[in-house]
C-alpha cells in the first residue's frame, strides 16, 4: 500500500478507534503525523538540494553585484532590486500554484525573501541610512513572517524566526537591552501559524531561540559585577521553564496539542537542568564569583527578583495542577507522585534563597544538589514510563557534568595537582563507562519494550 | 488569478512598500529638513575607512554636560534631543535633554542614542552611584557614508588642516541625513533621489 494511501485510511480509521477508547488522547494526532513525516522524509533530499541551490543562488547573486554596484545609477540599482524581487516571487507563485513544484516553489519563495533581505541592506547603502541596524533585521524578518502566513511555507517561517533570533542578539549583545521583551512579542506571534500547519522544524527553531534569548539575557542582567541579580535570574529561569515542561505535560493530554508537547518538553527539560546545574555551584550562591580575583558580596533580592519569582512559582502551581486535573481519569505513575514532591522541594529551596542571606549560600548549593541529582533521576524515570529515550540520554549527560564539577569544586584545592588529576582522569574513566552502560541498557529496555522492536 | 498568485502578489507589493518607504522616509527628512552644517572630528584612522564607506565623527558626537543646558542625567542607550544653534559657519551642540524640547527661533532639535556615557562604570570598576555622566558619546545615524570603491582614500588621507565637513537636513521630528559631503569646502558628493 503507498504510503499516501496508508495516510488516507488512517484518517478514516483514527477517529473510529479513537471513540472506541483504543487510543490514548493525542496518539490519533501522533499517530498520524508519524506517518506524514514517513511520507516527508522521502522528498528530504531534493528538497534540501534545491535549498542549498537557492542559498548558492542567492550569494552569487549578491556577491555579483558587489562587485559591480558602484558603475550603476540608482534608478538601476533599484530596477535590479525590484526586478529581482518580483521575478523571484512571481516564479515561485508560477510553481507552487496547481501542481507543477510545490517543493521548488517554496525554494524559490525563499529566494525571495533573501533578496528582499539584501535589497533593505543595499536601499540602506544607496541612499545612506544609517539608522538603528537591528531594525533592518527585524523588518527583514518580519517579511519573511508575511510570506510564511500568506503562502504557508514553512521555509519562510525558519528563516523569519533566525532573523528574529539575529535581531535580540544584536540588540541584547550590540545594544544592551537587558531583557529585550520585543523578541518574546515577534516569538509568540510565530507560535500559532507553526501550531497550526503543524510544522515540527519550525517548532524545534522557535524553542532553540527562546533557549538563545534566555542565555542573552543571562548574559546582560547584572552585568559582569551584579552576580547576585544572575542568581536570582536563574531562579526565575528554572522556575519559569520548569512550568514550561508542565505545559508540556498538559499539552500531552490535549489531542490538538499532543503531537507538539514531546518537543516543548525535550527543550523545557534541557533549560530546566541547565538552570538547577548552574545553581548548584557554591560559588553562585555565596557570591563569591568575583573576576580578576575580586569578591564579590552576595546582595539580598529587590522587590522585583521576589515577584518574578512568585510570578514563576505561580505559574508552576498552577500548570501542576492543571496537568493533575487533565489526567484525572488515569492511573498516575509513581514518578509523577514523587515528581510533585521534588517540585515542592525545588519550589522551597528557591523561595528560601530569595530570603536568606549570602551566610546560608554553602547549604542552598548542597540542598540545589540533591535537588538536581534527584531530578535527573526523575528524568530517567519519566523517559522510562514515557518511552522518551531523548530524556534518558539527556539526564545521563548532565549527571556526568554534575558529577566532574563537584569533582573539581571539591579536591581542586585539597588534592596535589598531579593526584587530581589522575584522579579526575580514573574518574572520568570509570564514571563514563559505568554510566554509559546504564545509559545503554536503558535505552535498550525502551527499544524491547516498542512492539515490532528487536532490543 | 489564483489564490497562490493573489497572496503572492500582496506579498510583492507590501515588501515593495517597505523597501519604498525606507526610501521615502529619507527622502522627506532631506527635502523638509532644516540644513545644517557640521564639522567633523579626528578619528582613529584605523576605524575611519572600512571596506567602501567612510566613518564620520562630529564635534556634536562628544557632549560635555558641564557645558550644555538641558538635563544632566543619562544613561547608555537613552534617546537624547540636541538642541543646535549656528555659530559662524558651523552648528554646535547649546543643549541637550531626555524629552524633546521646543526649538527657539534659529535652532534646530537634533535625536540622537547615547552610545557611551562616563561615570556609568566599566568591566574593570564596580559602577558609580550617581548615573550623572561627565561627557556623553552620541549616535544620530549619520555617522557612515557610502562612496564609491577606491574613492575613501583620499578622504582617509586628507591633510589635518583639510577641513571634511558635512551638510545634514534635521526634519522637525529631530531625524537626520546627510545631503552633501564637503571637502576643503568643495562639495564633493550631494544627495538625489535617483
Amino acid at each position: 500500500m503507498s504510503n499516501r494511501l496508508f495516510i488516507r485510511r488512517l484518517r478514516r480509521d483514527l477517529p473510529v478507534w479513537q471513540e472506541q477508547g483504543w487510543l490514548a488522547p493525542g496518539g490519533q494526532q501522533a499517530i498520524l503525523e508519524h506517518a506524514q513525516a514517513a511520507q516527508r522524509d522521502r522528498h528530504f533530499l531534493a528538497f534540501a538540494l534545491t535549498i542549498l541551490g537557492v542559498v548558492l543562488l542567492g550569494s552569487g547573486v549578491i556577491t555579483w553585484f558587489a562587485a559591480n554596484w558602484d558603475l550603476m545609477p540608482k534608478i538601476v540599482k533599484l530596477g535590479i532590486l525590484f526586478g529581482a524581487l518580483w521575478a523571484a516571487l512571481g516564479i515561485s507563485s508560477y510553481l507552487s500554484s496547481g501542481d507543477r513544484a510545490p517543493r521548488t516553489g517554496q525554494a524559490v519563495l525563499l529566494l525571495g525573501l533573501i533578496l528582499y533581505g539584501a535589497s533593505i541592506m543595499l536601499v540602506a547603502q544607496i541612499y545612506h541610512i544609517d539608522s538603528h541596524y537591528p531594525n533592518g533585521v527585524l523588518l527583514w524578518s518580519l517579511g519573511a513572517f508575511l510570506g510564511a502566513v500568506l503562502l504557508r511555507s514553512q521555509a519562510a517561517i525558519n528563516l523569519a524566526i533566525v532573523l528574529a533570533v539575529i535581531w535580540t542578539a544584536m540588540e541584547s549583545l550590540g545594544f544592551g537591552r537587558e531583557v529585550h521583551w520585543a523578541f518574546l512579542v515577534l516569538w509568540a506571534a510565530f507560535l500559532p501559524l507553526i501550531h497550526r500547519h503543524g510544522w515540527r522544524g519550525a517548532l524545534h527553531l522557535a524553542l532553540a531561540g527562546l533557549l538563545l534569548w534566555s542565555w542573552f539575557v543571562f548574559l546582560n542582567v547584572g552585568g559582569f559585577w551584579r552576580l547576585s541579580d544572575k542568581l536570582y535570574l536563574v531562579q526565575v529561569f528554572a522556575l519559569a521553564y520548569l512550568a514550561l515542561f508542565l505545559a508540556g505535560m498538559v499539552m500531552a493530554t490535549r489531542e490538538r496539542l499532543a503531537a507538539e508537547a514531546g518537543v516543548v518538553q525535550r527543550y523545557a527539560a534541557v533549560a530546566v537542568l541547565l538552570a538547577f546545574y548552574a545553581l548548584t555551584f557554591p560559588r553562585l550562591q555565596t557570591g563569591s564569583f568575583g573576576l580578576f580575583g575580586g569578591r564579590i558580596v552576595r546582595e539580598p533580592a529587590s522587590a522585583m527578583w521576589v515577584t518574578l519569582t512568585l510570578v514563576a512559582l505561580a505559574l508552576v502551581v498552577v500548570l501542576a495542577l492543571w496537568h493533575r486535573f487533565a489526567a484525572r481519569e488515569r492511573q498516575r505513575p509513581a514518578h509523577l507522585v514523587w515528581g510533585q514532591l521534588l517540585i515542592a522541594a525545588a519550589v522551597g529551596l528557591v523561595l528560601a534563597n530569595v530570603f536568606l542571606g549570602v551566610k546560608h549560600g554553602g547549604m542552598m548549593a548542597l540542598g540545589f544538589n540533591v535537588i538536581f541529582f534527584a531530578g535527573a533521576v526523575w528524568l530517567v524515570a519519566a523517559g522510562l514510563h514515557s518511552d522518551e529515550p531523548f530524556f534518558i540520554n539527556v539526564a545521563f549527560v548532565f549527571f556526568a557534568l554534575a558529577l566532574m564539577s563537584r569533582y573539581f569544586d571539591t579536591f581542586w584545592s585539597l588534592l596535589n595537582r598531579s593526584w587530581f588529576f589522575m584522579g579526575g582522569g580514573v574518574l572520568l574513566i570509570a564514571g563514563g563507562y559505568a554510566l554509559e552502560r546504564q545509559r545503554r541498557r536503558l535505552t535498550a529496555r525502551l527499544k524491547g519494550e516498542r512492539p515490532g522492536v528487536e532490543s | 488569478m489564483s489564490r497562490v498568485g493573489g497572496r503572492t502578489a500582496l506579498l510583492a507589493v507590501v515588501l515593495t512598500a517597505v523597501l519604498v518607504g525606507m526610501i521615502g522616509m529619507k527622502q522627506w527628512t532631506l527635502t523638509t529638513g532644516t540644513p545644517v552644517l557640521l564639522e567633523t572630528a579626528p578619528v582613529d584612522p584605523r576605524s575611519l575607512f572600512r571596506g567602501d564607506y567612510v566613518r564620520l565623527n562630529y564635534k556634536i558626537s562628544r557632549l560635555e554636560l558641564s557645558k550644555l543646558g538641558g538635563d544632566k542625567v543619562f544613561a547608555a542607550h537613552d534617546t537624547a534631543w540636541v538642541v543646535l544653534e549656528k555659530a559662524e559657519r558651523y552648528w554646535h551642540a547649546v543643549a541637550v535633554y531626555r524629552h524633546r524640547p521646543d526649538a527657539a527661533p534659529g535652532q534646530v532639535v537634533i535625536k540622537g542614542e547615547v552610545r557611551w556615557a562616563d561615570g556609568r562604570g566599566s568591566a574593570f570598576a564596580p559602577p558609580v552611584q550617581a548615573r550623572q555622566p561627565r561627557f556623553l558619546v552620541m549616535r544620530y545615524g549619520i555617522e557612515s557614508y557610502f562612496v564609491p570603491e577606491g574613492t575613501g582614500r583620499a578622504i582617509e588621507r586628507r591633510g589635518a588642516h583639510t577641513p571634511l565637513d558635512i551638510l545634514v537636513a534635521v526634519d522637525r521630528f529631530g531625524n537626520a541625513g546627510i545631503k552633501a559631503v564637503e571637502l576643503d569646502g568643495r562639495e564633493i558628493y550631494r544627495e538625489s533621489l535617483f
